[in-house]
């Protein structure tokens, strides 16, 4: 069944008086439940997408359905995890997350929240600094705290823009599994809209990778990725047809800056 | 290792001695200029009145060199100990020239410049007229200010929040704003009922419009990250402006709030100059006109340690609001 569906949208940021072109004419259908990366050159618009789908910005043209009805502005079916700053610098840890939950409007006692606050904070690997503020957290950190507040509100949707990319790379493999696990738990699976830079990482999450072209240019491909779940990182990697795919994407992203570079 | 702790076992040098001493001048600076102003203090000038305050001068010297070694030995950073100590140096070299000025050397006329001890003594026995006049200032500067705080700071969330709105409301602050408040004096008095609805309107006036144009800008441009994260969380416009717009912006709320008091502080003593029977600018005012300047002198004083006082708590509230930005 189709969650999310982008039907030829466009999108222009507008500067002083020009507007700049930054999407064209995408298209693009999320199943639900289905786990989605989208990888790009830098500046290609991978935010913007993100921006669009949170519904921060509306498109100029085209339009965004959820669940077959038009979105209006943001929704808290949608969780987000930004590239950068996401955490209100004058409230803890802690306060960032339940002020999140807060939000949702689910009646709670102050008891639950903290429980459930805490049992996220533990699951990111943060249950000793959660009355710390933003600013004496480093930025691995503080992005793990933003991605605990986007588990613990526990949306049908997640939309996560380079969340694991400032977080060292024990802490990233546990992540990853973290946000699989809580993809594949409870009673509908979460559909995940992700952007990385990260090939392996793309490999290992996603049903489908979709490649994106320079600014404006669009979607260049989409590949489903059809290795067996759980995937085993240790293993998965040691395969001829993971190398083979790594390739295939390292080709397909080179080739825009092989281009890029002849022009 | 052995011999540095050999070394620092060891007893002074005299030349270590004399290094420790002086490299830091200050000190022997502070101690020196208070023992000199004892000194002064205890000598016959040209002036009688000199002599017979002379004991309440030397009380005054001997506090401030009290409450400076009192912070020295109770802080530890080297650098505030230095500076509490030039401090104090420039407190007793005012105090000397002061002395110097009217006593000693008699270049003032005596009427208009008393001598410090004369003002020390005054500043005692006025004592209990300054608590009865600073409660009845406070009353003013409380009212209006508290006012001026509660009425502009969510006015200008909204308005600063609602773009529309801002536009239309900007133009008319850029002409208001600037108004130098005191205009407003006269008017108040005739337009309002009792002299003390009029104060209290003019030290609104003084402080709202810095704590308005400092919230208005402040939330106008507010970091669209910070609104983003919220809009993503999806927060009524109530929590948006409460609960984000408002902490997010406290550096500048505080600034605008700072200004806006210093500012109704000033037109509080100029509106009771004007028409007040009682308060601190009255009080200056008042003996002034009797001539009474010891009255006059101490007065003036007393209103600076008022101030000091306000700015020192303002400044506590303030780190404390803050205290995440560390
Ligand atoms: N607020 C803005 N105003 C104007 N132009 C913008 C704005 N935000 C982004 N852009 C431009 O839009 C283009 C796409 O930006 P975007 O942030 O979506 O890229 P991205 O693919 O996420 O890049 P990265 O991988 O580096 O995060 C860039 O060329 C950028 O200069
Ligand atoms: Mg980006």
């Amino acid at each position: 069944m189709e969650k999310i569906r982008l039907d030829n949208i466009s999108f222009a940021y507008a500067q002083q008086k020009v507007m700049i072109p930054v999407i064209r004419e995408v298209t693009l259908s999320v199943k639900a439940g289905e786990f989605v990366t989208i990888i790009g050159p830098s500046g290609c618009g991978k935010s913007t997408i993100l921006s669009l789908l949170a519904g921060l910005n509306t498109p100029s043209d085209g339009s965004i359905r959820i669940d077959g009805e038009a979105i209006r502005g943001t929704g808290s079916e949608r969780g987000v995890v930004f590239q950068h700053y996401s955490l209100f610098p004058w409230m803890s840890a802690r306060k960032n997350i339940i002020f999140g939950l807060r939000q949702l409007k689910k009646r709670k006692s102050h008891k639950e929240l903290a429980e459930i606050t805490d049992h996220y904070l533990s699951l990111v690997g943060l249950h000793d600094v959660g009355d710390k503020y933003p600013n004496q957290l480093s930025g691995g950190m503080q992005q793990r705290v933003a991605i605990a507040r986007a588990f613990a509100m526990d949306s049908e949707i997640l939309l996560m823009d380079e969340p694991f990319s400032a977080v060292d790379a024990k802490n990233k493999m546990g992540l990853q599994e973290l946000l699989l696990n809580l993809w594949n738990s409870g009673a509908q699976k979460k559909t995940v809209v992700f952007i990385t830079h990260d090939v392996d990482e793309a490999i290992l999450l996603s049903d489908r990778i979709v490649i994106m072209s320079a600014c404006t240019k669009g979607i260049k491909e989409i590949i489903p990725v059809h290795f067996k779940r759980p995937r085993n990182r240790a293993t998965l990697i040691k395969t001829p047809e993971y190398a083979a795919m790594r390739h295939m994407l390292i080709n397909s992203l080179f080739d825009d800056l092989i281009e890029e570079v002849a022009v | 290792m052995n011999t540095l702790c050999r070394a620092a076992k060891a007893p002074d040098t005299p030349q270590k001695w004399f290094r420790k001493i002086a490299l830091r001048p200050q000190i022997r600076l502070a101690d020196i200029l208070f023992i000199s102003a004892m000194v002064l203090a205890s000598l016959p000038g040209q002036r009688t009145t000199a002599f017979e305050f002379r004991g309440y001068l030397m009380a005054l010297l001997v506090l401030i060199e009290l409450i400076h070694q009192l912070y020295r030995t109770l802080h530890k950073n080297p650098v505030k100990k230095r500076s509490a100590g030039d401090i104090s140096a420039v407190l007793f070299l005012g105090i000397m020239a002061w002395e110097l000025m009217t006593s000693h050397f008699d270049l003032l006329q005596h009427l208009l410049f008393p001598v410090p001890g004369k003002v020390v003594a005054v500043f005692i026995a006025e004592l209990p007229v300054f608590a009865h006049c600073l409660v009845s200032s406070l009353g003013l500067l409380g009212a209006g200010y508290l006012l001026a705080l509660v009425t502009a700071i969510p006015l200008a969330l909204v308005i600063g929040w609602r773009k529309r709105l801002f536009a239309a409301v900007n133009p008319l602050t850029k002409v208001l704003g600037p108004i130098p408040p005191i205009v407003y004096i006269p008017y108040a008095i005739v337009i309002l009922p009792t002299f003390k609805c009029a104060s209290i309107f003019i030290i609104f006036i003084g402080a709202f419009w810095p704590i308005f144009i400092g919230t208005l800008n402040a939330t106008f441009n507010v970091d669209q990250r910070l609104i983003d994260s919220a809009r993503v969380l999806n927060v009524p416009e109530r929590t948006m402006l409460f609960e984000i717009i408002l902490p997010g912006i406290m550096p500048a709320i505080i600034s605008g709030a700072t200004l806006g008091l210093v500012f109704s502080f000033i037109l509080l003593t100029a509106a009771e100059m004007i028409g007040a029977s009682s308060g601190l600018g009255w009080y200056v005012k008042y003996f002034s006109d009797f001539a009474d300047y010891p009255r006059v002198v101490a007065g003036i004083l007393f209103i600076g340690c008022v101030v000091t006082a306000i700015t020192g708590c303002f400044e506590c509230i303030e780190r404390r609001l803050l205290s995440w930005k560390s």
